[in-house]
């Protein structure tokens, strides 16, 4: 498919600009990493202490955490773009890609690889090396988990963004909205009672890129697989629809930018 | 068949409008008011195959707007548009294959990478096979002089040097139009010249056509057939350059050294003097109403001529003063 | 001194003329707070009592508050400072008439003033609502010179880090390392009292307890006692940060000046 080998190419050139800057590439991998290590450290502090969060143990915290890692790590590689979606939006910078012929939203998301996302995908796996749970099957299973997670989180991102075509810089939304993501996605699901759940399902997906996938990888069930390749389906099929409304106002120029 | 067809562009732009302060903040997000700005009333033209056009109006014109409905990016308001056979903003994918752009303030060359890279990147979005992509690099390398850019991080070129570059990319897919939206801005008079060469000499070999816009006289002089001049977001003026030239330019300037002191109330029949010197005057003449050779001989009685220097107004101020009848007929309405 | 103050109210101006961006930046600490109660909620239930190592729910809840008050609205500098390095621009800087880090540090106290404000007062509400008002008010009194000073230190400590793009290609790793060493060790998600004693008193003499814990104990048990030492602890690590940072700074003018930027 041509539309594989356009990515390619990209993800080619984006690696290539990184690698401009050897070091700070590196910096950022390894920096990453020892940052998501010493922020763990809390949490073995945590249940060092306290046993653990209404059966939620440390094993189960590893695996999250790892998820959550791998999957952030995954969408910062290879659609680095997703995280300045709003930014593009704003600056009129969407132009450059309208004027191309391939998809608008692939071309954006795919143009830039975030360096410290190869240390949190790096170091997701090796949370689950760790977790005390590893097996050569979990790893095939962690392997899908987190790509399906990677999409729902992609997806949740572009989602939010899109709204910039409506209300102008959502900057600030989407840093709350991303950080409320990731926090609720590694905090143990045995904290939330039902109505949160329903939320961490479904206004923030948070259940979908940390608990869910974990128990996924733990063991094998078709009820957490359905769930998740569902809820990647519904999310990735919410956010094309979304930008491509938003692309429409932006094309007929109701949306901000505006140069005579 | 025309390259570009043009017929009855409009397009309306709503502004949110809002005072400054605290308390506008706050009315603007109950109450928006919204201001109608018509950027492009109503445009119509043609482009042949090959053509060299240029459009140039000032800030504000609608240049840049129209420019964006020709390649798809903004659905107009109203009117039609044909370019190579699609309607732009229902096939812009399509379009996007056969059409070339330079956005002079949107670069395309990523940043941090030689040019080469970008190179072969486009290479891939259009679906060239390697083979072709290297063959064409290497023809538009030397066309455009910048093989020893190439490898160059693009960040470290001059801004000259990266938009020869740009040009470049954009022709990498051999497309039958090219649009450039204001590519001179900012280059020094080096620069410039050396890209409007580049892109006179693609245009000639390889049939590109090119629109062009840009509030730089001097990019229309040197590049362009055919003008047309947009004011308020309307055509004002279109016709060849040559003819505008002959048609606008019945003033010449002239200025002389004398050997002898010049008086200072230095006068010469049908002619105005602009500026007095000790030796040498500044003079304007009509050539509809006083003949060159008229002139000629009247300088030259007037004393022992040492140097004369005879030169056309600039095109800018022919343009300045196209707006300004346009501008005095929109008031009059 | 009377510039900086002129800067500092600059700032301040400038950041009211778009209050909607600041309050919406400090939305963040509504479900920061929410969480943190669910977690210790059912922590406290697990541990069967109504206090761990001294400390309520509630208190432990208002703990969270400050800390989180405090990490939110530090000044941001390292990055500021690493971009002023990078792209040239401090080498303009020093040929104005005023000191480079007294500049940033009274345009980022407004932006972490303003901040620790609507932080305070958005997740103070949400405390209050889940538990009840703080356990004394009077400590918010013992509180404010410590804010003070907890930012200061962490002006120095993150100018330090800034400084260092002068050497090093790339600061962003030191800053996310930093940022965590102090979430630990500084107790900004659990109270350092719950930690393992040889911890603790590793915590106790590093500068990270005297930016976060040291300020948001005392609110939640004031006592004069506790604010002098308190008071001393951030004393000490300032003359040791600023003095370090001073020391730098110097450093980095004269490689600035030697190599020409």
């Amino acid at each position: 498919m041509s539309h594989l080998k356009f990515l390619l190419a990209v993800w080619k050139a984006n690696l290539q600009s990184a690698m401009e800057y050897r070091v700070s590439f590196l910096a950022q991998m390894f920096g990453m990493i020892a940052n998501n290590a010493i922020y763990f450290l809390i949490w073995v502090i945590f249940f060092d202490r306290f046993k653990d969060v209404r059966g939620w143990g440390l094993g189960d915290m590893y695996i999250t955490f790892g998820i959550a890692a791998s999957a952030v790590g995954l969408v910062s590689i290879l659609f680095g773009n997703t995280f300045s979606l709003g930014d593009i939006i704003t600056r009129g910078r969407l132009d450059y890609y309208l004027s191309l012929p391939r998809p608008v939203l692939l071309h954006t998301i795919s143009s830039r690889m975030i360096s410290s996302g190869m240390g949190d995908f790096i170091y997701g796996f090796l949370s689950y090396a760790v977790s005390g749970s590893f097996s050569w099957d979990g790893l095939l299973r962690f392997v899908l988990a987190v790509m399906l997670a990677a999409v729902v989180f992609g997806a949740f991102l572009i989602l939010v963004q899109s709204l910039t075509f409506w209300i102008g810089s959502t900057n600030n939304l989407v840093q709350l909205a991303t950080n409320a993501m990731v926090t609720f996605a590694i905090y143990p699901i045995t904290l939330f009672d039902r109505m949160a759940k329903l939320i961490l399902f479904t206004v923030i997906p948070a259940a979908l890129i940390g608990t869910v996938p974990a128990e996924f990888t733990r063991q094998f069930t078709w009820q957490t697989l359905a769930l998740l390749l569902g809820g990647a389906a519904v999310f990735l099929a919410l956010a094309i629809v979304v930008f491509q409304l938003g692309l429409r106002r932006y094309e007929s120029g109701s949306a901000i930018q505006i140069e005579v | 068949m025309a390259a570009i067809t043009v017929r009855e562009l409009r397009k309306t732009f709503q502004t949110k409008h809002k005072a400054a302060g605290l308390r506008g903040s706050f009315r603007s997000l109950f109450r928006p008011q919204y201001a109608t700005v018509e950027a492009v009333r109503g445009i119509s033209f043609e482009m042949e195959p090959g053509e060299l056009l240029g459009f140039i109006g000032p800030n504000g014109a609608g240049k840049s707007t129209t420019i964006k409905m020709l390649t798809g990016i903004l659905h107009p308001t109203a009117g039609e548009a044909d370019v190579l056979g699609y309607c732009p903003w229902r096939e812009r994918q399509k379009l996007a294959h056969h059409i070339g752009t330079v956005f002079g303030q949107r670069p395309q060359l990523w940043y941090h990478l030689p040019a080469m890279d970008t190179f072969t990147l486009f290479g891939k979005i259009y679906d060239l096979d390697d083979a072709e992509t290297r063959r064409r690099i290497a023809f538009l390398a030397e066309a455009f002089e910048i093989q020893d850019l190439l490898d160059t991080p693009v960040r470290k070129l001059s801004l000259g040097q990266r938009m020869r570059c740009e040009v470049a990319a954009s022709l990498l897919h051999r497309p039958r139009l090219l649009l450039l939206d204001e590519p001179s801005i900012g280059l020094d008079v080096v620069a410039k010249q050396h890209i409007r060469d580049a892109i006179r000499t693609m245009s000639r070999e390889e049939g590109v056509g090119v629109l062009l816009t840009s509030h730089d006289a001097g990019d229309l002089e040197a590049l362009c057939h055919r003008v047309i001049i947009v004011h308020h977001g309307q055509i004002v003026y279109q016709d060849k350059v040559s003819n505008l030239k002959r048609k606008f330019l019945t003033r010449k300037t002239v200025e002389v050294r004398y050997a002898e002191e010049v008086a200072k109330d230095f006068h010469l029949e049908g002619m105005q003097t602009l500026k007095t010197g000790r030796y040498g005057v500044k003079l304007e003449f009509d050539t509809q109403r006083t003949p060159a050779d008229a002139v000629l001989a009247r300088l030259s009685a007037a004393g022992t001529l040492v140097d004369i220097t005879i030169s056309d107004p600039p095109l800018e101020e022919v343009i300045a003063r196209i707006y300004e009848s346009a501008a005095s007929e929109v008031d009059g309405q | 001194m009377k510039k900086y103050w002129a800067i500092f109210k600059l700032q301040l101006a400038n950041g009211l003329a778009y209050p909607g961006e600041f309050i919406g930046r400090s939305l963040l600490i509504l479900p920061f707070m929410w969480i943190f109660f669910q977690l210790w909620r059912v922590t406290f239930e697990a541990s069967g009592g109504a206090e761990i190592n001294g400390l309520t729910l509630r208190s432990t809840l208002w703990y969270l508050v400050i800390a989180e008050v405090i990490e939110l609205s530090r000044p941001r500098v390292a990055n500021t400072i690493s971009e002023a390095v990078k792209d040239g621009s401090i080498a303009y800087i020093l040929s104005k008439p005023y000191n480079f880090l007294w500049y940033h540090y009274s345009s980022s106290l407004a932006d972490t003033i303003f901040r620790a404000l609507l932080n305070l007062v958005l997740g103070g509400g949400v405390a209050w609502l889940l538990v009840g008002p703080p356990p004394s008010l009077w400590g918010l009194l013992a509180v404010l010179p410590l804010l003070m000073g907890a930012w200061a230190l962490n002006y120095c400590i993150a100018a330090l880090i800034g400084l260092l793009a002068f050497w090093v290609e790339d600061t962003s790793a030191f800053q996310w390392i930093y940022q965590k060493l102090a979430f630990i060790l500084g107790g900004l998600l659990i109270p350092l009292d719950f930690y393992p004693a040889w911890l603790r008193s590793i915590a106790d003499v590093l500068p990270f307890s005297a930016v976060t814990y040291a300020p948001a104990r005392l609110f939640v048990e004031p006592s004069l006692n506790g604010f002098l030492a308190a008071l001393g602890q951030q004393a000490l690590w300032l003359l040791v940060f600023a003095g370090g940072l001073g020391l730098l700074y110097r450093r980095s003018v004269t490689v600035l000046t030697v190599n020409g930027g």
